[in-house]
């Protein structure tokens, strides 16, 4: 193991140099820049709509980063988002923390709350984490209503102070930079993290964890990393969002089920294992479903309008686009892209598809699992 | 040379030991008070028919899984029960007999892995250095002009270089190669067979399983034979192929 240390040089560097990026991550860049741009043009109220849907991509970028790399599903991301959330919160109500130092101490107790379910799951092999993930945020939940006096249960902590000491009406535009900040700056740590040594560990271990023990690499010591990692990030969006308009310290926000599983179908519609496929899933799910509570129209047989049923509306949707686009949106998206450039540069060469989508992979190594046949070698 | 006189053995008897490991699964017990030594320097043969347990042994040793009973010394440290991974940083790599190749990544990337840093936070592959190492590896175990291609487009025989270029990647003592043979032609058997016993005048330490005899005749410096987790012979390959005991374990059955 003589030359496996690290020597420095300006190569990394270079790589992030815009002008030398690809195709698709110059027009990344643009997007980004427009999304800046936009509150030039829209009203106060779309304004916090995305917002609100910049935190949705920030969860789904959070969960992707361990679910979609490692393979781990964790099935109850919202409890590190309900521990970000509640302790800035309640340091902010009951000590009068600034929002600016209550926020940061939401995220660690997040990551420590990721170390403390992760070490002992992941430490194992076998989908363990996931089911650990599917009990620990109803467990919180139960607490959070049991002490009400404390968490005020169902209908959680208000008046909290907004962040910066913004005010929730005039400062519209704040908040959308806010969220969107956040976002950015969650995307660009996730993809240098995720396209460095590390993510191909990630994705490594998601396909074959033997394999990268057999490398001389600690599958565990990886998984925590990730799993603590997106503990972190999700508590630090849950911390941020509690002292905005798009949320409040309440189990709707942070952590019912309904959040616990939009966060999976928000990452996996937009391109698990990507970080900007689901970042762009979160966005996504939260514009779809504000337009869907909007359709006033009336579905004729059962006689009822699409705003009431738009939960349903939105899961029909999502089957659809499960089966339709597997790898996601966003690798769709890339796909045809590639396909018209290399038409337009007169070449059809479809380049060779790098074997399963990590879904299928997690499928099967789960149902693998499940039926006990890890061992394949006789 | 038979079984008999396998007794307990020293830590260091040899840069692997096995003293008197026992593997059950359930109520089968697929490897039965096994101890071997491995010595430096030498190419192993550990033969056995199908099912004997010579794959189970390797996992055993290689931190898969820990053994029922028994201990392993590698260098003289008793190392029962350690990771997988943490022996692989002391010195010893392993094949897979299966072959476990990433699919979702190139031959070349495949390597790459193995040349990672078990760190959390690198950028080693962001840079050259490891590209350049991964495809000198590549051209070592003869899949140089095949490296950018997906694992699913190699031939059976380039998934064996493949495994043992990821497992050279690791740079080890000691050289663990499950069932290379079997399934190759002729030519084929030869070229890896060279290949393995390059590595070994480079200063690599090897146990190469088979089923049979076939190949390793000429490879091998020393042969350990197995049936029902047990060993049944010992010695030069050239004696082992008259051993009466180990005619009869394969009567009826494989072919020596
Ligand atoms: N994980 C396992 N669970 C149960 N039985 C196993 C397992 N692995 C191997 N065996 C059994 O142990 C015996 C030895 O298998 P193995 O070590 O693979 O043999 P070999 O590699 O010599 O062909 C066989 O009977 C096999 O069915
Ligand atoms: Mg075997």
């Amino acid at each position: 193991m003589s030359d496996r240390s690290d020597r420095g040089d300006g190569q990394p560097l270079d790589r992030l140099n815009p002008m030398r990026l690809g195709l698709r991550h110059q027009l990344g860049l643009v997007g980004l820049v427009g999304l800046g741009t936009l509150p030039l043009v829209i009203d106060a109220t779309f304004a916090l709509t995305l917002a609100l849907a910049y935190f949705w991509g920030v969860y789904a970028m959070s969960w992707d980063v361990v679910s979609g790399y490692t393979g781990q599903i964790s099935f109850g991301h919202g409890v590190f988002f309900g521990v970000g959330g509640y302790t800035s919160a309640l340091l902010n109500l009951g000590y009068g923390i600034d929002p600016v130092f209550s926020i940061p101490v939401g995220a660690l107790l997040a990551a420590v709350a990721g170390l403390i379910i992760g070490v002992p799951a992941l430490r194992l092999r076998g989908p363990y984490l996931s089911l650990v993930t599917l009990v620990a945020p109803l467990i919180l939940v139960q607490v959070f209503i049991f002490r009400s006096d404390i968490f005020n249960g169902e209908q959680g902590l208000s008046s909290v102070d907004p962040l910066f000491g913004l005010s929730t009406f005039g400062n519209e535009t704040a908040f959308y930079y806010v969220a969107l900040g956040l976002f950015v700056g969650v995307l660009a740590l996730l993809l240098l993290i995720t396209r460095s040594d590390a993510g191909s560990v990630f994705t490594a271990i998601r396909e074959d964890e033997d394999a990268v023990a057999a490398a001389g690499l600690n599958p565990a010591k990886f998984k925590i990393m990730a799993f603590v990692l997106s503990a972190a990030i999700g508590g630090l969006a849950g911390a941020v969002i509690v002292h905005t308009p798009s949320g409040n310290a309440s189990p709707t926000t942070l952590m019912s089920v309904t959040v616990n599983v939009e966060v999976i179908i928000a990452a996996i519609l937009g391109g698990m294992g990507t970080i900007v496929g689901a970042g762009v899933g979160g966005i996504l799910l939260i514009l779809l479903r504000e337009q869907l509570s909007k359709v006033a129209w009336t579905v004729p047989i059962i006689d009822t309008p699409v705003s009431d049923i738009d939960f349903l509306v939105f899961a029909l949707i999502t089957l659809v686009l499960l089966y339709a686009l597997p790898g996601g949106i966003v690798r769709w998206v890339i796909e045809l892209g590639g396909q018209s450039v290399a038409k337009l540069r007169g070449r059809d060469d479809v380049a060779a598809d790098g074997g399963q989508t990590p879904l299928e992979q997690v499928y099967d190594s789960y149902a693998e699992w499940f039926s006990g046949g890890d061992d394949d070698e006789r | 040379m038979s079984a008999e006189t396998a007794s307990a053995l020293d830590p260091d008897d040899g840069l692997l030991v096995l003293d008197g490991i026992v593997k059950q699964f359930g109520g089968l017990t697929a490897v039965d008070d096994l101890s071997i030594a491995v010595e430096e320097g030498e190419i192993l043969g550990f033969i056995g028919p199908n099912g004997a347990g010579k794959s189970t042994t390797f996992n055993c040793v290689t931190g898969r899984y820990p053994p029922t009973s028994g201990t392993v010394y590698y260098d003289g440290e008793d190392v029962t029960g350690t990771d997988a991974h943490r022996m692989v940083t002391k010195g010893l790599a392993r094949t897979f007999q299966e072959f476990r190749p990433l699919e979702d990544r190139s031959v070349r990337e495949n390597v790459e892995l193995a040349l990672t840093p078990d760190k959390l936070f690198s950028l080693q592959g962001l840079r050259g250095e490891t590209r350049q190492r991964a495809a000198a590896i590549c051209e070592r175990v003869g899949l140089g002009d095949r490296m950018e291609m997906l694992p699913d487009e190699l031939p059976h025989a380039g998934l064996l270089r493949l495994e043992l270029g990821r497992a050279l990647a690791t740079e080890p003592e000691l050289l663990l190669v499950d069932e290379p043979f079997a399934g190759l032609s002729g030519p084929e058997v030869e070229s890896i067979s060279n290949l393995l016993s390059d590595l070994r005048d480079e200063g690599l330490t090897l146990v190469v399983v088979d089923h049979n005899m076939r190949g390793l005749l000429s490879l091998i410096d020393r042969a350990i034979v197995i049936q029902f987790g047990a060993m049944i012979a010992e010695g030069a390959p050239e004696e082992i192929k008259q051993d009466p005991t180990v005619q009869e374990a394969y009567l009826g059955g494989d072919e020596l």
